[in-house]
């Protein structure tokens, strides 16, 4: 991989140095996303530059791996009204904070249209603020099931009756654990927002201006309280981030893991003779009679307001996240592309043998709270959650709905 | 310890010498100042503008996500963070981590760099390994710690009963960091205080072995007094940079589970939240925080600080 | 201790090599014990990050402390997979330019306030001490405006003026604490014979602070080598970016996947210059205690 890209690498630097040079050529646009090693991007970026028939070339700069890096470089740049970005890939949660400052553009007429075409409509979602689309989704992402057939028959389908699987099993003396992300950080929050929204409910009102945590949040404490003292919660609960969960079920302690697509070829992997049991299901439900819905994750690309060519960056945002490059960066990346008819493409199947049920569950998915105090919240409800086994359901519920309405009004500090 | 004779009081000069003198006087002072000039230049280039920034910036209420809503605010934002639970608990935390390791460095540090100074055996390899700790990033250094106190991945945390997930315990983790600072910095500490042993003349030593003091007597009675000035830059910067520690914290726990220092919390602020006003009070008040400590350092060593007492020689 | 002579004075180096082969048994088993001890309290973490780096990846969970199976696979990684070489080449140039420039500052300035009469010598100490108290988090954002502007963003000097002014406080102040244990009748002598100023600075006072400039110069670049916030956030590529700094931008299999083997494969190649840095150095302070020149 490393040595096909390295001449396309080299090309793509010379002719973007010769472009820069030639003054007059083409526009250099720089891309700025996460590092990415299977080459997909560059690909799509040499790939986009060709096909722009000399309008501009595309850069591909690289942001630190974790997404609180990326940000944290985004945001100063942005602050500082740095013009050296055009393309920006943000994380499905930064598009209020970063378009309330005023930081990316808004896609209006054709461009929009184009955007939202054939666009998973709960990713559309991550990206729009204030009624407007401020982003195009480019990859997306979200939680199933696994579960061992050769421990479980049928997949439960709800968490009430996974956590009474699971103890039954703990009684027979059988692997037991469910695995899910307990540590403090965005993946409790992903938790509780995936349960929240499953029992009919959401964290922020329709407006984001106040909490609405009612019945369904307490509900969603309820359960994550009554899985972290069961026999069912790994002893590690409170350290785990999702790769801890993956090498707990390879290791074969675990009988239930809530994690996403990255297992499974992990799995064929590490653990072959584990691999022939391993199967997936669709998110749990909280009541038996209400669809489940999980958390989505993702990217989407957003045209900086100090890009001196917004409207190239526009096109080639398009031309980046169009069908082949989105069958590309699944197949090679690893990660659920954003246009709904690809689900039904037999190549992308082939890679994804669960297409099917990932894209079941992005259709009913539900978002993070949307407001530029994003982060704020976030940090409120990991910390209130985390370790789950403290949890005590009325009395965090009153502890988040504090912590959320000081955030909404930017009081106090942030731990 | 070599005397040096008191300077003559011009007293009784006459009026020719007096003015060669203040000649002499003024180029010792040009001199001074040229001398310092270009380390004071560059610091100052580069610090003022940021630090003035800085603290303008804590008297504004500034959140980078509304910039149109930037305006003064006087004092409230040090209102605000002081009468916050949440600073003083990592107040709290922050001294206990920077108490307890500096203590411990210090004796470490200092039975390190006696083991330094007399060992016969090994020398290169014993001097070499202990400084080695310092010079492997920090960064590296802390998710080797981190990695080995995870439950399952981890040979230390397996070692720990099973389901205990130390870094997630509120007063483990802590110890654990602290465990992480002290492995990290000793050699600061050692290396200083090396230096300051070999500014005791051994002659005194001998002298007093001769009297029949016995080595801890040596140790204490002649050692210390004269390591005083090496043992307060020692401390003095060693604690400045324990109150406000982050790599380890960060890298260990990011804070979490109560066990955030201040400046992870200046840096939650800052950078997590956006909020530079409250961010910049956070660093206005670890500075003022570190300048008392460091003033009580000064004074309580009296005048073993560089650049006091110089009529004394 | 013993009977032996102080060691470390020239004559108790003659001593003991004389003595060496008759230091009786239980003393050399002491010393061997205490230095083993004290190998193995700052050696174990650092082979643990050894031990990582030489796992092979599909073994690094497994939590032993010894690799069931080796493998290069994590250093042939870093170097084709991310480009580490330029980040390592910055590192020790940002490094070496950035401690001597510091030092040469330092030692000019500590002289000053160690030896001469001048007025605003206690108020550079307090703004040397100021600067280097402010936390590093809330300057970050100024810095990199202030580098964009001047177009140093992204450059060697655009890191070496920061480390420069950011090591200087501790340098003046560790230099000016030796400065001021030099047995100055020297200098009285050298002036009473006629020498200028700059003479008795160069050829009698600086040799004499050679042990306080080398432990100095480990400890600035220890700084410069191991800063990590000014290096992630002042720099964009690899033109400059250290390695510390190159460190965060390693990824894992997923992007779920911590690269713990990349980084402690890049921790061992990253601390193999220090470890010849470190073996330079502890030379030359050996060489400042032998010399016994500032006993006199």
């Amino acid at each position: 991989m490393a040595v096909v890209s390295a001449p396309v690498l080299l090309a793509a630097g010379l002719a973007a140095c010769s472009s820069a040079a030639a003054g007059n050529g083409p526009a250099v646009l720089n891309y700025w996303s996460f590092p990415d090693n299977s080459g997909a991007i560059q690909q799509a970026v040499d790939t986009c530059s060709a096909a722009s028939g000399g309008k501009y070339t595309i850069v591909y700069n690289k942001l630190p791996t974790d997404a609180d890096g990326q940000r944290q470089q985004l945001v100063r740049r942005l602050a500082a009204h740095d013009s050296s970005m055009d393309i920006l890939a943000l994380d499905v949660t930064w598009e209020a904070e970063t378009a309330q400052a005023g930081w990316i553009l808004p896609w209006t007429g054709a461009a929009k249209a184009a955007a939202q075409r054939d666009t998973l409509p709960t990713m559309l979602q991550t990206a729009t603020w204030s009624g407007r689309l401020y982003a195009v989704p480019y990859n997306t992402n979200t939680q199933l099931l696994w579960y061992r057939s050769d421990l479980v028959p049928r997949p439960p389908a709800t968490w009430d009756q996974m956590i009474s699987d699971a103890e039954q099993l703990a009684r027979e003396g059988k692997p037991h654990l469910i695995e899910i992300q307990g540590a403090q950080y965005e993946g409790a929050t992903v938790w509780f927002n995936s349960l929240v929204a499953s029992a009919g409910g959401s964290i922020l009102n329709a407006s984001s201006t106040a909490p609405s945590l009612g019945a369904p949040a307490l509900k969603a404490l309820q359960i994550m309280s009554r899985l972290a003292k069961s026999p069912a919660a790994d002893p590690s609960l409170s350290v785990q981030q999702e790769d801890q969960n993956r090498l707990a079920m390879e290791g074969g302690t675990a009988a239930f893991e809530l994690n996403y697509p990255f297992v499974y070829p992990s799995m064929q992997t590490d653990n072959p003779q584990l691999f022939k049991h391993f199967k997936w299901a669709l998110y749990p439900r909280v009541y038996p009679n209400v669809p489940s819905r999980v958390t989505i994750g993702g990217i989407d690309l957003a045209v900086s307001a100090y890009s001196a060519h917004p409207d190239l960056a526009r096109q080639a945002i398009l031309c980046l996240r169009d069908r082949p490059n989105q069958i590309l960066a699944a197949v090679k990346g690893g990660l659920p592309p954003t246009l709904m008819s690809l689900y039904s493409d037999p190549a992308f199947i082939k890679a994804y043998p669960f297409a099917a049920d990932i894209k079941t569950a992005l259709l009913s998915a539900s978002v993070r709270p949307k407001t530029p105090f994003y982060q704020n919240v976030s940090i409120v409800i990991s910390h209130a959650v985390s370790p789950p086994a403290s949890i005590n359901p009325s009395a965090t519920l009153g502890q988040i709905t504090g912590g959320i309405n000081d955030a909404l009004a930017g009081r106090g500090l942030v731990p | 310890m070599t005397t040096v004779a008191p300077p003559q009081a011009p007293a009784e000069l006459s009026k020719a010498e007096r003015r060669r003198l203040s000649e002499a006087t003024r180029a010792e002072r040009r001199f001074g100042w040229l001398l310092c000039a270009p380390a004071v230049i560059v610091m100052a280039a580069v610090a003022f503008y940021p630090i003035g920034y800085a603290i303008y910036l804590s008297l504004q209420r500034y959140d980078l996500r509304f910039p149109q809503q930037t305006h003064f605010v006087g004092l409230s934002n040090y209102g605000a963070v002081l009468s916050s639970g949440i600073w003083w608990h990592a107040f709290a935390v922050t001294v206990v981590i920077m108490v307890v390791s500096v203590a411990i460095e210090l004796v470490l540090g200092m039975a390190l760099a006696l083991l330094l100074y007399y060992t016969p055996l090994w020398r290169g390899l014993v001097r070499t390994s202990i400084l080695l700790p310092y010079g492997i990033v920090t960064v590296a250094a802390a998710y080797s710690w981190q990695f080995a106190w995870t439950p399952g991945t981890g040979y230390l945390a397996n070692l720990l009963p099973a389901g205990s997930a130390p870094l997630t315990n509120q007063w483990q983790a802590i110890g654990i960091i602290i465990l992480a600072e002290i492995w990290k910095t000793t050699p600061f500490m050692t290396l200083l205080l090396l230096a300051g042993l070999t500014l005791v003349p051994d002659d005194l030593l001998k002298a007093a072995k001769v009297d029949g003091a016995t080595g801890w007597q040596r140790f204490i009675q002649i050692m210390l007094p004269l390591m005083k000035p090496a043992i307060l830059v020692a401390l003095l910067f060693r604690t400045l940079d324990a109150f406000r520690i982050f790599d380890n914290i960060f890298i260990l726990t990011k804070g979490n589970n109560g066990t955030g220092s201040v400046s992870i919390l200046g840096y939650d602020n800052l950078f997590t939240a956006l909020n530079l006003g409250i961010g910049s009070a956070i660093s206005v008040l670890i500075l003022i925080a570190v300048a008392i400590i460091s003033t009580i350092f000064i004074m309580g060593f009296g005048t073993a600080a560089p650049g006091t007492a110089l009529e004394r020689r | 201790m013993t009977a032996i002579a102080a060691p470390g004075t020239k004559t108790a180096r003659h001593a003991r090599t004389a003595t060496q082969p008759t230091m009786p048994t239980g003393q050399k088993v002491r010393w061997g014990t205490a230095n083993t001890i004290t190998i193995a309290w700052t050696l174990f973490p650092i082979w643990w990050l050894i031990a990582l780096a030489f796992k092979a990846p599909a073994t690094l969970n497994d939590g032993s402390f010894w690799p069931n199976q080796w493998s290069w696979s994590n250093f042939s990684g870093i170097f084709h997979g991310t480009a580490f070489v330029k980040p390592l080449l910055n590192s020790i140039g940002i490094g070496v330019i950035s401690t001597v420039i510091s030092v040469v500052l330092a030692t000019m300035a500590a002289y000053a306030i160690a030896r001469l009469k001048f007025p605003g010598k206690s108020l550079l100490i307090g703004v040397s001490l100021l600067i280097a108290m402010f936390p590093l988090i809330s300057l970050v954002n100024p810095l990199f405006n202030i580098e964009r502007v001047l177009g140093l963003f992204d450059t060697w000097p655009g890191l070496i003026i920061p480390y420069l002014a950011f090591s200087l406080p501790l340098a003046i102040y560790t230099l000016s604490a030796f400065f001021r244990e030099i047995p100055w009748d020297l200098e009285k002598a050298a002036k009473v014979d006629g020498a200028s100023q700059r003479q008795i600075f160069t050829n009698v006072i600086a040799p004499l602070a050679l042990p306080g400039i080398a432990t100095t110069s480990i400890l600035v670049f220890m700084f410069c080598w191991n800063e990590f916030l000014l290096a992630i956030s002042l720099t964009s590529t690899n033109a400059a970016r250290t390695a510390p700094a190159a460190m965060g931008f390693f990824t894992g299999v997923s992007q779920f996947t911590f690269p713990i083997g990349s980084i402690a494969a890049a921790a061992v190649i990253i601390t193999i210059p220090i470890v010849i840095f470190v073996m330079i150095f502890q030379r030359r302070i050996v060489a400042g205690l032998t010399a016994g020149a500032v006993k006199g």
